[in-house]
């Protein structure tokens, strides 16, 4: 019973702050928003027995991406450098747009059916402790996508780089 | 009637928690003005012993000015966020077998989260005032935090691996009850790097840029005013214990101490989290504040490439021998 | 010219951060030392010959008022114009009759010049120093006022106030023969130290 009005608390908030985050005038009033809404998708993860994920969600989202994103608002002045032309220049076509890609994924969940169990039922998940469950798929069945994801985002990560750093003027050096 | 029990013992810890913020500044003060062959505070009470509750009184009355240009919602959250997450992190923190609020496995990972939600306050609060002093030191802060919360994590990687947990008090309990097998030893590296990243994390002298009263006035909470400006107190100096605890935990050996004292079990755990803080004050007295350049150029090209090596070491060590 | 700012460290001294330890030892020491401030309402400091406080006339224990026989050498020698006498000539006697003495005590620097000047030691900056007060009038002397200073200094002083010399009543580096008849006092002992008082002209006369 809580939990199941945990879970309708957490639903409403979510989608309450969603729609907030893309209605808010003010950039940081929305990604206030937006940090609310990583709160109560943490405790969707609570709910389900994840409490890694949970916590990781609020470190890694909440404590570093999104101050990254506060950072760039912060320092961007949003009413003179941000201007974006329409990428739909017709309003009806993007609200016919946006209603059938909605109508199109609701669509899909009936199609949504659990799968199978695995080797870690609920209870050897809490037995084991989440972090360690977690660990141990990763780093043995999923060792191969695990080491790709990393490859990628190291990748991203020396595209950052590339495109970050400035060619030092020559001229200064030797003048 | 369990909720009613949890209740009073939260109500118990923020008691005494609120006693030692409170004499947290006033042995601040105190000891700093020795270190400075001063007195510090003298006038309220015998040697000055009441003056934090005199300054708890003066904060709590007086008027809480906001500015007029201020974002006003996010003005008056930010110091809430800021004390509500730092008390909030005191609920995993085992002061000796069994009292601990919420014993729960990720009580390590539970902290992370908490101090990098805390640093939300700070840079709202420099937002929030619409003021270019609160607005620097909100910045640097951010940056600060987020550069040094990743030291700070790598660091304590090797605590999670020598103990196989998060759990707090199973990582207490997996440095054994002798006094010589505190993760100290083993994990010497981390704990310079946590120690170092500690200070940075809790906006410390000498990495409190964001507050340098030198150059930013107040830093974050130059338009704060009252008690709000007093929550950010509080809430710096529940930073400080938290931070002293997880290092008291982590690397001390917690409860553990040379003998057991069974009228009060958090004996050593209360000795060990004194001494950090003395240390924290003892540093503010002595060390200056370091430039911005210099802060970065340590959190990332010193502090993080350290805490990996350590992680390799303490990796290769535990898989060679067992 | 290179200025070398900090010593050269071996790799150990790097690690071990000596220079951190060395402060930190040092503000260690400093816990346990005896603190230098004083609690001031309950503890005085406590004053030394030659301060140079509130300012007073001295009065005369013959005829109860000022010694000041309008000279003008104080007027003369304040370097910011805080003293002011009017007087005028008393024919028969043929003297100077002091109308007012009024010291700004606002303006004054506190060089203590005018007691050094004085040829009858009729001023004095003496050791009392809280006179503050919340308006300006309060701390503007006129003649009574200086007089009563006087009253209050001699006080506070006690039965000594008729043993008291102030040191600039007899200024140093000067010969005896050059003073006036009031300045040649008998200096204390302890004030004989080398330099401090009598100067060197004095020693060469003797």
């Amino acid at each position: 019973m809580f939990t199941y009005l945990f879970f309708l608390y957490c639903a409403v908030m979510i989608v309450g702050t969603g729609l907030l985050a893309i209605t808010m005038r003010n950039p940081v009033h929305a990604v206030l928003m937006v940090l609310v809404l990583f709160f109560h998708m943490a405790g969707l993860y609570l709910i389900l027995g994840a409490e890694f994920l949970a916590a990781v969600q609020i470190i890694v989202y909440a404590g570093a991406i999104l101050v990254l994103y506060l950072f760039v608002l912060f320092l961007v002045s949003l009413r003179d450098e941000v201007k974006m032309d329409r990428f739909v220049t017709s309003a009806w076509l993007g609200r016919i747009i946006s209603v059938g890609l909605a109508v199109s994924l609701i669509s899909m969940l009936p199609t949504f059916v659990l799968g199978q169990k695995g080797h870690w039922p609920m209870a050897a998940v809490i037995k084991a402790t989440h972090t360690k469950a977690l660990g141990m798929e990763m780093y043995t069945s999923y060792i191969l996508p695990f080491e790709i994801a990393g490859l990628i985002l190291l990748i991203a990560v020396i595209g950052g780089l590339v495109l970050a750093k400035h060619d030092t003027p020559t001229t200064i050096e030797k003048s | 009637m369990h909720v009613l029990i949890l209740f009073i013992e939260i109500l118990i810890l923020f008691a005494i928690i609120m006693l030692h913020v409170a004499y947290a500044t006033y042995f601040e003060r105190k000891i700093i003005g020795h270190m400075q062959v001063r007195m510090g505070p003298m006038r309220v009470g015998w040697h000055g012993l009441l003056q934090p509750i005199a300054d708890g009184i003066k904060s709590f009355f007086k008027e809480d000015v906001v500015p007029e240009q201020a974002d006003v919602v996010t003005f008056r959250a930010a110091p809430i966020i800021c004390l509500t997450a730092m008390l909030t992190s005191l609920a995993v923190l085992p002061f000796a077998k069994g009292w601990v609020l919420a014993d729960i496995n990720i009580g390590l990972l539970f902290i992370f989260a908490m101090s990098s939600l805390s640093s939300y306050g700070v840079i709202l609060a420099g937002w929030a005032s619409n003021s270019k002093y609160t607005f620097l030191g909100g910045l640097r802060s951010m940056a600060q935090v987020i550069s040094y919360e990743v030291a700070m994590g790598l660091s304590l990687v090797g605590v999670m691996m020598l103990s196989g947990t998060l759990n707090l008090t199973k990582i207490v309990e997996a440095q054994g009850g002798s006094f010589g097998g505190m993760y100290i030893f083993p994990q010497i590296i981390a704990f310079f790097v946590f120690f170092i990243a500690m200070l940075a994390e809790t906006n410390r002298v000498p990495f409190d840029l964001p507050e340098a009263e030198t150059e930013l006035v107040s830093g974050y909470a130059t338009e704060y005013s009252g008690m709000r400006y007093a929550i950010f107190f509080m809430a710096e100096y529940i930073g400080m214990m938290v931070m002293s605890s997880i290092g008291t935990i982590c690397f001390l050996g917690g409860w553990n101490g040379p003998f057991e004292v069974t009228i009060f079990p958090p004996f050593w755990f209360v000795v060990k989290v004194y001494a950090f803080m003395f240390v924290f004050i003892w540093i503010r007295a002595t060390l200056p504040r370091y430039r911005y350049d210099q802060l970065m150029s340590i959190g990332w090209k010193v502090l993080i490439p350290l805490a990996l090596g350590n992680i390799v070491l303490t990796g290769f060590i535990k898989a060679f021998t067992g | 010219m290179q200025i070398q700012y900090k010593p050269k460290r071996n790799l150990l001294q790097t690690i071990l951060h000596s220079e951190i330890m060395q402060g930190m030892a040092f503000t260690l020491k400093q816990l346990f030392a005896k603190p230098i401030t004083r609690q001031y309402p309950q503890e005085k400091p406590d004053i030394k010959l030659g301060f140079r406080g509130q300012h007073a006339l001295v009065r005369d224990q013959e005829t109860g008022t000022s010694k000041c026989v309008a000279c003008m050498r104080c007027v003369t020698v304040c370097p910011s114009r805080c003293i002011h006498i009017r007087f005028h000539e008393d024919e028969e006697r043929g003297c100077r009759v002091v109308d007012s003495y009024d010291i700004e005590a606002l303006r004054c620097v506190y060089c203590g010049f005018c007691e050094e000047v004085c040829p009858v030691n009729a001023l004095v900056l003496t050791e009392i120093f809280e006179y503050a007060a919340y308006d300006r009038e309060s701390i503007f002397f006129d003649q009574e006022r200086l007089l009563a200073n006087w009253d209050a200094f001699a006080e506070m002083k006690g039965s000594a106030i008729n043993s008291y010399i102030n040191p600039f009543w007899r200024p140093r580096g000067i010969p005896e023969r050059e003073l006036t008849a009031a300045k040649r006092l008998d200096v204390p002992d302890e004030w004989t130290i080398e330099g401090q008082v009598v100067g060197n002209l004095v020693k060469r006369d003797q």
